[in-house]
């Protein structure tokens, strides 16, 4: 095991103990974010769907289940399962679509957990998570026949997009729908500010847990990350300062 | 020292004081009224000036005696007559102690029987308990004592002792025929046809009665039957709490009206309403008494036409402040008696037009203005003022956003017409006479060494190319990737291509052989298709440890190889780790697919170079890689510009420049859009500020 | 038993990521073989394998989920359902022709190159005209200071870039050129190196959440 190893292994085990502090902290000294306009604006625009007897769609992206494209479908798995909860007696449940065949089981499997949770297992629907296209621009395609076709009125992208992600979300501004997008690739960031009524820049797709009050882990994961963070600028910083007076680490 | 209690407000004064000091109300009458008629005006003295009576001793005892004072020389509890002043008592007065007892003849008129006393004494240990007689009634009982007072009563003092007299037969004149007394009296024709064994017939005139609030009008039979059947309820109840022998009107209080008709001020007040009016036998003067009334004057005949005319009492100002107002219904239209209900419960079940069942306090009636007016807090109604606009809230619509998507998209539409004519236009470009958009002088600084590092790609390696892009990107990836491909292929470097999109394979053949399109370029000699790479990045990973491991498809093999007979074709026969390919090339529009190549095959790939073919926007987030220090990725390459400069510097042919005045035309267009956008939005900006401004200047 | 199987699902998931993800730090060269390293790396890379398999497999699900979707769309016709009828007949088209003459077949490579293709390129092309749009009411209508921010850096990069509203030789478009080139590789690239700070720590406290069976994506159940 290589030294670079040992520190990377270490970095996790320090964030292993950290999400734990601050799990303890937060029953003793719970946190306070700073709002997130687009999760404030989803909390609302899924009530109004809900009681217009709309849809929303949740697009878990094009990314799949193995490899580090997951993650932002994880977070949208997360998103996935609150929305689920929140409308579970709506008329028209909550839809999930995606470009991966792993990540629409998932996405099933969530479902079916959120609707068991809440007591209407039995409005629970296979077709709910789906897979409706193979291919990033394939699954984009079929965004123009789903939005009207299911009476979607908000339209979430939490999940892996490239550039098919900024035409998704046109689609639904297209359509007049509440479109929310978050992704992790920065490129696609850039065009979801661009296209997207409530774009979610950085790594805000990953705070939905806690700020949708999933659970008191999403918020000190939040916590560990933000606290990370500015150890990581911390050590930018003196990073070049080091440099500018000449050491070389 | 001797006290005088004011009968307006109890205030304890002087005997010799003539008003008030509390309330300011006269004490001792102005007037003396010869007549002694006037009983009672005490409470109107101030209303009615030189028209009281009294003065005499007797009303002075009378006055102390309500004000709580004993009357002198009689003992505690007797009932007997208080003594009279001798001196200022008429002659008259001077035998009542004898005439009370053997004299028929009753006191004059207007003066308070000797009996009275007796009430007033029983009133004020009454008072003193608690009068469970409610106010109402008792003004009823008032107004019906004085209406019922003969005018000409003075005319026959006996007429009380007789009326005693008859009492004790009170009960058999309930079932026997009309009293004697009243069979002069002319029944009014509505009453002929009732059988005179009826109680309730005897017709009884209430007087004043009728100007009370909520008491239907006068007279009103249904009125007087419900007001006789009281008063023999409470006289049986009397009966009962009263010695057997004593007579049943002396335990009564007697009732001193607070207001009074005009017309009526000069009529005696006798209290008879609690006496049983069916069990009184009435003297025979009293059965002439109506024929023989004088017509009214023109004046009273005025008075009466007017309606009751009703001086006010003399309430003292705080028992008038906390006197309800308008707590009793103001008025009470009496139905004719046709079409008022039939009384359906109680002992009068049948009846029509009797008094309604319920009281008077239970009737329906205006909420008192204390009652509706509700004393809050500021905090309390803030509180309800917000609980009121929650609930109002919660009962608005809320209003749906303005869909969008339902105008014409003219905007958008305009835009993709430009763009499509900036698309089209570069064909015309030669008839127009415009000469195109000129090469750029400008070279990117890593293009030569990328063509340096492509050169020293040996030669007997196969160079592992990654077809990592979706075939939306084609357009751009294949201009950009098909210089190097070229460059790689003219060196005769064999070329191996993986991809982890199931739609790169395909494209990796069509690329190739738009690259070289000659029958030259012979599969499994010099390109072999290792196909999709199923599982993502993990594949990478799987992938860079260990190349032969990983799952693989294959795609358009040579003939004699298959999926798993691959690796041993003669291009690929000495690679057993990713180092053992002369150079990585990777083709993505990805960031992600970028550093998932660069971060997953950086510990395996050893000094085999790895260079980037990207889009124009992935290459920000890649560049790092490759100015890092510790270079990740050797060599990239990206955009339209790049690759017609590595055309350029390898000495290739121009085959960008064909795709150069399209992609210049189509900028000029998105540039000229986004700058009309920028000019658009400041000048509304600037058209809303002047306009705003407009707005504040006038006010 | 419910709570088992819960319980032995979410076991399985996370003693299988562990091992994953303590088998990234431990290099193949540097383990002795037959060793215990060596029989935890060897059971890393057949559960890989085992990941790449079932992914393969979930897309075969994943199809199966989609024409089931649509398949329900036409036999309740619903809405838009001729586009499903579209779909079906094209998946079953594409998937007996791949079957009968194999997937790299000329027939199935005309498929590719003259409908996959273009639909495809059409659509990134589309995406032109959205952004466009896009930067226009961005420009226009929101009017803040990072929509202008934004829409003077997309403007400065699209100029420097190649020739356009100025032309691509001469000191102005090395002047723009130089300017693209530091938003680019200076400004851009810091900025999302930042992003990508960010979105790492995230997916790190994504993956320990999962790690830690606190979101079970695999369902409660």
């Amino acid at each position: 095991m290589s030294g670079d190893n040992l520190i990377g292994l270490g970095v996790l085990l320090a964030f292993l103990g950290l999400l734990i502090f601050f799990l303890i902290l937060e029953n003793r000294r719970p946190a306070v974010f700073r709002p997130i306009r687009g999760y404030e604006a989803l909390k609302s625009a899924i009530e109004r769907a809900v009681e217009a007897g709309e849809r929303v769609h949740l697009s878990l992206g094009t990314g799949s289940v193995i490899g580090t494209d997951s993650a932002p479908a994880y977070a949208g798995l997360v998103l996935l399962k609150s929305i689920a909860s929140t409308t579970t007696l709506s008329d028209k449940p909550v839809v999930a679509t995606t470009g991966d065949g792993a990540m629409a089981i998932l996405a099933q499997d969530t479902l079916r957990s959120a609707y068991a949770e809440a007591g209407g297992e039995e409005r629970y629907q296979a077709s709910s998570g789906r897979m409706i296209g193979p291919t990033p621009w394939s699954y984009v395609a079929n965004l123009p026949i789903l939005i009207p076709s299911e009476d979607i009125s908000v339209h979430v992208l939490a999940g892996s997009f490239g550039a098919e992600g900024a035409l998704a979300a046109d689609f639904g501004e297209r359509f007049g729908c509440f479109t929310l997008g978050g992704t992790d690739d920065a490129q696609t960031q850039a065009l979801l500010y661009a296209t997207a009524e409530h774009p979610l820049i950085g790594e805000e797709l990953f705070a939905a847990g806690a700020y949708l009050d999933v659970g008191p882990v999403h918020k000190a994961s939040l916590r560990v990350q933000d606290a990370v963070r500015m150890i990581v600028v911390a050590g930018i910083l003196l990073g070049a300062l080091l440099r500018i007076f000449g050491v070389s680490l | 020292m001797a006290e005088i209690r004011c009968p307006m407000c109890s205030a304890a004064n002087d005997e010799t004081a003539e008003v008030c000091r509390e309330c300011g109300a006269r004490l001792t009458p102005l007037v003396m009224d010869p007549s002694g008629q006037g009983m009672g005006d005490e409470e109107t003295n101030e209303a009615l000036p030189g028209e009281s009576s009294a003065g005499d001793d007797w009303l002075e005892r009378i006055r102390s005696g309500i004000g709580g004072g004993e009357p002198q020389g009689a003992p505690e509890d007797a009932p007997g007559p208080p003594e009279p002043d001798a001196s200022d008592a008429p002659d008259w007065l001077d035998e009542l102690p004898e005439a009370s007892s053997d004299d028929d003849s009753g006191p004059p008129s207007g003066e308070i029987p000797g009996w009275m006393d007796e009430f007033i004494a029983a009133g004020e240990e009454e008072a003193g308990e608690g009068e469970e007689v409610p106010e109402w009634l008792a003004r009823i009982r008032a107004r019906q004592a004085s209406g019922e007072t003969p005018q000409e009563a003075p005319t026959d003092e006996g007429w009380l002792d007789r009326l005693r007299e008859e009492e004790g037969v009170a009960e058999e004149a309930e079932e026997g025929p009309v009293s004697e007394g009243l069979e002069g009296l002319a029944p009014s024709p509505e009453y002929e046809e009732e059988p005179k064994t009826d109680p309730f017939s005897t017709p009884v005139d209430l007087g004043p009665l009728s100007d009370l609030p909520g008491v239907p009008g006068s007279p009103d039979r249904a009125l007087r039957r419900s007001e006789v059947l009281r008063a023999q309820a409470e006289v049986e109840a009397t009966d009962e709490d009263l010695p057997g022998d004593a007579p049943q009107t002396e335990g009564e209080m007697p009732h001193i009206p607070a207001l009074m008709e005009r017309g009526q001020q000069e009529r005696p007040v006798v209290e008879i309403d609690d006496v049983s009016l069916d069990s009184i036998e009435l003297p025979d003067w009293l059965s002439e008494l109506k024929p023989e009334m004088p017509p009214p004057t023109p004046e009273e005949a005025e008075v009466q036409d007017k309606g009751p005319d009703l001086a006010p009492a003399t309430l003292p100002s705080w028992l008038e402040a906390m006197r309800p107002v308008d707590s009793l219904r103001p008025e009470i239209e009496i139905e004719p008696e046709e079409v008022q209900a039939v009384e359906s419960a109680g002992p009068l079940a049948g009846l029509r037009g009797v008094l309604m069942a319920e009281p008077v306090v239970a009737m329906p009636r205006t909420s008192s203005v204390i009652s509706s007016q509700l004393e809050i807090t500021e905090r309390q109604y803030a509180q309800a003022e917000l609980l009121h606009r929650l609930v109002e809230e919660e009962e608005k619509d809320v209003a749906l956003p303005a869909s969008t998507g339902r105008r014409l998209p003219i905007l958008r539409w305009g835009i993709s017409v430009i763009l499509l004519l900036a698309l089209f236009l570069p064909g015309s470009f030669e008839r127009l006479g415009f000469p195109g958009f000129s090469i750029p002088d400008v070279v990117p600084r890593e293009t030569a060494p990328l063509i340096a590092l492509i050169e020293d790609i040996p030669g007997d390696k196969p160079s592992l190319v990654v077809f990592d892009f979706a075939p939306g990107y084609s357009g751009e990836l294949d201009t950009v990737a098909s210089p190097l491909l070229k460059h790689i292929l003219d060196r005769s470097v064999p070329i191996v291509t993986i991809s982890t999109h199931p739609s790169g394979p395909p494209l990796a053949e069509r690329l190739l052989r738009e690259v070289r399109p000659d029958a030259t370029l012979i599969n499994g000699a010099q390109y072999l298709h290792l196909g999709y790479l199923s599982g993502g990045p993990t594949a990478v990973q799987l992938f860079a440890i260990s190349p032969r491991d990983a799952i693989l498809t294959g795609f358009k093999l040579p003939e004699g190889l298959d999926r798993a007979s691959v690796w041993q074709s003669p291009l690929v026969k000495d690679v057993e780790w990713l180092s053992d390919f002369g150079a990585v090339i990777v083709i993505t529009a990805g960031t992600e697919t970028a550093r998932n190549w660069a971060e997953q095959t950086h510990p395996w790939i050893g000094e085999t170079p790895l260079i980037m073919v990207l889009s124009a926007g992935a290459e920000p987030l890649v560049r790092p890689y490759f100015e890092a220090a510790n270079q990740q990725v050797q060599g990239i390459l990206t955009g339209l510009p790049s690759a017609l400069a590595y055309q350029q510097l390898s000495g290739q042919d121009l085959t960008v420049e064909a795709r150069w005045n399209g992609f210049g035309s189509m900028k000029f267009a998105v540039e000229s859009i986004l700058l009309a956008g920028g000019i658009y939005g400041a000048a509304t900006w600037f058209l809303n500020r002047r306009q705003q401004g407009r707005g504040d200047a006038n006010g | 038993m419910r709570i088992g199987g819960h319980l032995l699902w979410a076991a399985t998931a996370v003693a299988t990521g562990i091992i994953v993800l303590l088998g990234y730090f431990v290099r193949l060269d540097q383990i002795p073989p037959g060793s215990l390293f060596a029989s935890f790396f060897t059971l890393r890379l057949l559960l890989m394998r085992y990941a790449v398999l079932l992914a393969a497999i979930a897309l075969f699900l994943g199809l199966i989920n989609l024409v089931s979707v649509h398949w329900n769309k036409v036999s309740d016709q619903q809405a838009g359902w001729p586009y499903s009828a579209i779909l079906i007949v094209a998946f079953f088209l594409t998937l007996v022709l791949g079957l009968v003459f194999g997937p790299d077949s000329p027939v199935v490579l005309l498929l590719f190159n003259y409908v996959q293709l273009p639909v495809e390129a059409s659509l990134s092309a589309l995406l032109v005209v959205s952004l466009t749009l896009a930067g226009f009411r961005l420009i226009s209508q929101r009017r803040d200071l990072i929509s202008g921010i934004f829409i003077v850096t997309a403007l400065l990069v699209l100029i420097g870039s190649g020739p356009g509203l100025i032309a691509s030789s001469g000191p102005l478009y090395s002047l723009f050129g130089g300017l693209r080139n530091w938003l680019a590789q200076v400004a851009a690239a810091g900025g999302a190196r930042g992003v990508l700070l960010g979105v790492a720590l995230g997916a790190i406290v994504t993956g320990m959440r999962i790690l830690m069976a606190v979101d079970r994506p695999y369902g409660d159940r």
